[in-house]
């Protein structure tokens, strides 16, 4: 098992930074601590007791070495890291590890991590402790110790792998007030089918991968329809594509018109001048990430003009049960707060062929309201 | 202030009802879908006995009950009509509200009332083995019991998703000597061509339909039996509706309304069909809504045509309100309510408007049957539960209005083997599902036409 600490994760946070890219030295000079060696070590708390065949390559110090010896981890140092790390640092280590033939890659950071480490790891699974500002990608436990669970259900075979979403936010757009998000990838992770996790009498299949097959076969039924279809970011919007047998573009928003791809990779202008051409546009988007967004992470160019233009009852919300266990409520922040208020309330979101559940989708100025 | 309203045993009807000697709109035939023609009733004697072949296709209105099941009857029946007063005095309506309770049966649901004909008939004629299938285990476990009763081997085909919630459910037919098998099985050709591209499945009723069918077809010795929607089973199921009239002519009231679930309509029309009469002949001024879930809405999202009856296609066509044979509904608590066609009686009483529909979903329902639960103190089940939702709305409504509705609950079983599913309500863990239905709608449109 790889295991990476990133040092720096997380400082940002409690300065008001938002965020650590590029601003260590900023972030010391304000008196931020570090955060994420806590955090790591008290993931590897919860994995004592973890077999003698296990195990940790690691980068030296503050990289993972430190906390490894401190809880008394059998480990080996395969990468010599300088005095002040950074993301190449990060980067690195991990193609270190992959060069010996590891199960899994287990991180402490944020987004920013999330992104280095999965640049580099191809099908290998990673797992993150969640140490940084802001943790949207998909590959996050929800707690140190959930990392450890997953960790240890995974090494026992226990676990499936399911593919998520890496994202990150740009920091220096968000310091001055604009969130904007992107997909950067896809990674491989653990995970436990929030179904069967606790109650074992809701017995369903617990194959994510099943259920993004089901709703792309009922999508591609109800794509007859003469419409024009703009397609959203993601893996389960991908899995349309597939059915469709088009090339759908994962990161990015394409256009379907009678099962062919009329526009790929569109820009908002690009959608806007779909929508002077056609008669009829739906729109099929999916959550992204880990925290139930289905506008304004990831999909930006499905801007407030598209969204008014093709009109908020024919936005078509599609997402696994697995996802929506994961999240109480469904989020739109489309930067119109008018048309957010109008695409809240309960919507029908697609989870299977021909099956649907009833989800509270609120706008984020509504939920500020709800946790104040 | 009576509370229970209560027949001698003697009281026990001696004939069944059959609606289809009443029907507006005469029932449209059975088809085999080889052919498109309809079904020669020879074709049914594999798999039937022909006493219920018989009363399959009879439009006699009154049927003779054989004094060896009225005997059997006897061990439960009549079952008691309560009056809600303590249901009434926490909702503060002036609505009078009644429930016909069929939790009393051996089986604790109104199955029995049917599977112990059915037993009957196959044991006069000389059947030594029954398959059927179970969704929510209520059928699976009122017909173990029968067959026990009559001696006759049975194996029951229980929907995998009931199969894993309710395992007390199968201790219970074992315990009356039936073996009981988790559907999708490797047992049979349909099990298996299922588990091959869904080996996760939860099952369907459709899918153990079909393999329980399957069985009978290619076992000499066995027939196969259904304990809802075909007419002989609605016809059984008319004592609670007969007893339920005599019952009301013991008070001075008569119901404005009926409310009852449905998941293939077996007991629903058992306890409203006898009404027919009164509302269609005698202008009686009585709304009967049948209850149904919004995760498979049959009766109100459904198309009403010819559909197959399971999933692999191995029943004749029935003209019914259908969610296409295909169809899985999501795996939601009232696994009894779980079947994506209704009985063609109902149905043809719902398309003519006599009996209307409505669909609710599941934390909706354990909200109303936990209000139940904790004044009357019967847990009633999931499924039941269905009609006790609009029946407290209707009350409710009476107590603005102030009107002095009289209302009545088809309560067909208690919820003893459901406790995980109430767990889960209390849990807040439970899903609202929702059919899709405008999205299928679309993606029907525009299918090619066979």
């Amino acid at each position: 098992m790889g295991f990476l600490v990133n040092p720096v994760a997380g400082m940002g946070g409690a300065v008001g930074l938002k965020g650590t890219d590029k601003l260590v030295a900023e972030a010391k000079k304000r008196g931020a601590r570090p955060v994420s060696p806590d955090r790591a070590k008290a993931a590897l708390e919860a994995l004592r007791g973890l077999g003698p065949d296990v195990l940790f390559f690691t980068a030296s110090g503050e990289m993972g070495e430190r906390v490894l010896r401190e809880k008394g981890f059998e480990y080996q140092v395969v990468y010599q890291a300088p005095e002040d790390t950074g993301a190449e640092d990060s980067r690195t280590a991990c193609k270190a590890f992959l060069d010996r033939k590891i199960d899994l890659i287990v991180f402490c950071g944020g987004d920013g991590t999330a992104r280095d480490v999965a640049g580099v790891t191809g099908d290998v699974p990673i797992l993150g402790i969640p140490a940084g500002v802001k943790m949207h990608s998909g590959v996050f436990a929800i707690s140190p110790e959930a990392a450890a669970d997953l960790i240890k259900g995974y090494l026992r075979g226990e676990l499936r792998l399911r593919e998520t979403e890496i994202i990150d936010v740009d920091e220096e757009m968000y310091r001055s007030g604009i969130l904007e998000a992107r997909l950067y990838g896809l990674a491989r992770t653990p995970y436990k089918p929030a179904l069967v996790q606790e109650r074992k009498q809701i017995y369903r299949s617990d194959n994510e991968d099943e259920f993004k097959d089901q709703i792309a076969i009922f999508a591609s039924e109800f794509m007859r329809d003469g419409s024009a279809y703009i397609i959203g970011a993601g893996t389960t919007t991908s899995k349309i594509g597939a059915v469709l047998g088009i090339e759908k573009t994962l990161l990015g928003v394409d256009v379907v018109h009678d099962g062919k791809l009329i526009c790929k990779d569109a820009s908002e202008k690009d959608l806007l001048n779909v929508l002077d051409e056609v008669e009829n546009a739906k729109i099929i988007i999916s959550p992204i990430g880990a925290q139930g967004f289905v506008l304004g992470r990831g999909s930006q160019q499905i801007s407030p003009k598209v969204l008014r233009r093709v009109g908020p009852d024919n936005l078509i919300i599609v997402a696994t049960p697995h996802k929506l266990r994961d999240t109480p409520y469904l989020l739109v922040d489309s930067g119109d707060p008018e048309l957010d208020k109008m695409l809240s309330g309960r919507r029908q979101v697609v989870t299977g062929y021909r099956m649907a559940q009833l989800k509270q989708v609120m706008a984020t100025s509504e939920v500020v309201l709800v946790q104040k | 202030m009576r509370t229970k309203i209560i027949l001698d045993e003697e009281e026990i009807p001696k004939k069944w009802y059959n609606v289809a000697a009443d029907l507006p709109t005469p029932l449209d035939p059975v088809l085999n879908p080889a052919t498109g023609k309809p079904l020669d009733p020879k074709d049914l004697e594999p798999i039937f006995p022909k006493g219920l072949i018989k009363q399959e296709l009879s439009t006699e209105r009154w049927i003779d009950i054989p004094e060896e099941v009225r005997d059997i009857y006897r061990l439960w029946r009549p079952t008691p009509l309560y009056r809600a007063h303590r249901l009434e005095k926490v909702l503060n309506t002036p609505a009078r509200i009644y429930y016909k309770y069929e939790g009393v049966s051996p089986a604790g649901s109104h199955k029995p009332n049917t599977a112990i004909p059915q037993a009957y008939y196959n044991m006069k004629e000389g059947v030594e083995r029954i398959a059927t299938e179970t969704g929510a285990g209520q059928w699976g476990s009122g017909l173990s019991l029968a067959t026990a009763l009559f001696g006759i081997e049975c194996r029951v085909y229980m929907v995998r998703a009931s199969y894993d919630q309710k395992p007390y459910r199968r201790s219970m037919m074992r315990a009356w000597g039936a073996e009981c098998i988790a559907s999708p099985s490797n047992l049979t050709e349909s099990g298996r061509a299922v588990l091959k591209d869904h080996p996760d499945t939860s099952g369907s009723l459709g899918i153990a339909i079909s393999e329980a069918v399957e069985d009978a077809a290619t076992h000499d010795n066995t027939n196969y039996a259904l304990g809802s929607v075909l007419n002989h089973v609605l016809t059984h199921q008319s004592v609670e509706g007969l007893e339920l009239k005599k019952q009301f002519e013991l008070t001075d009231d008569y119901p404005d309304v009926i409310y009852g679930c449905v998941g293939g309509g077996s007991n629903y029309p058992g306890v409203c069909f006898p009404f027919i009469p009164d509302k269609l002949k005698d202008k009686k001024d009585l709304r009967m809504v049948a209850c149904e879930p919004t995760a498979c809405p049959t009766l109100t999202k459904g198309l009403y045509a010819y559909d197959f009856g399971d999933t692999a296609q191995l029943t004749p066509l029935l003209k019914m309100y259908t969610l296409g044979h295909d169809f899985v509904p999501p795996a939601i608590h009232a696994g009894g309510l779980r079947y994506h066609g209704d009985a063609p009686l109902l149905c043809n009483l719902v398309h003519d408007g006599i009996i209307e529909a409505q669909a609710f979903h599941q934390n909706e329902v354990f909200e109303a049957a936990t209000i139940f639960t904790r004044s009357e103190g019967i847990l009633p089940a999931p499924e039941s539960s269905h009609a006790i939702k609009p029946a407290i709305d209707e009350a409710r409504e009476c107590k603005k209005t102030g009107e002095k509705k009289t209302i009545v609950i088809a309560l067909s079983g208690h919820g003893h083997f459901d406790l995980s599913s109430y767990d889960a309500y209390h849990d807040g863990t439970l899903e609202d599902y929702e059919y899709p239905a405008e999205l299928v709608k679309q993606s029907l449109a525009k299918l090619p036409k066979l």
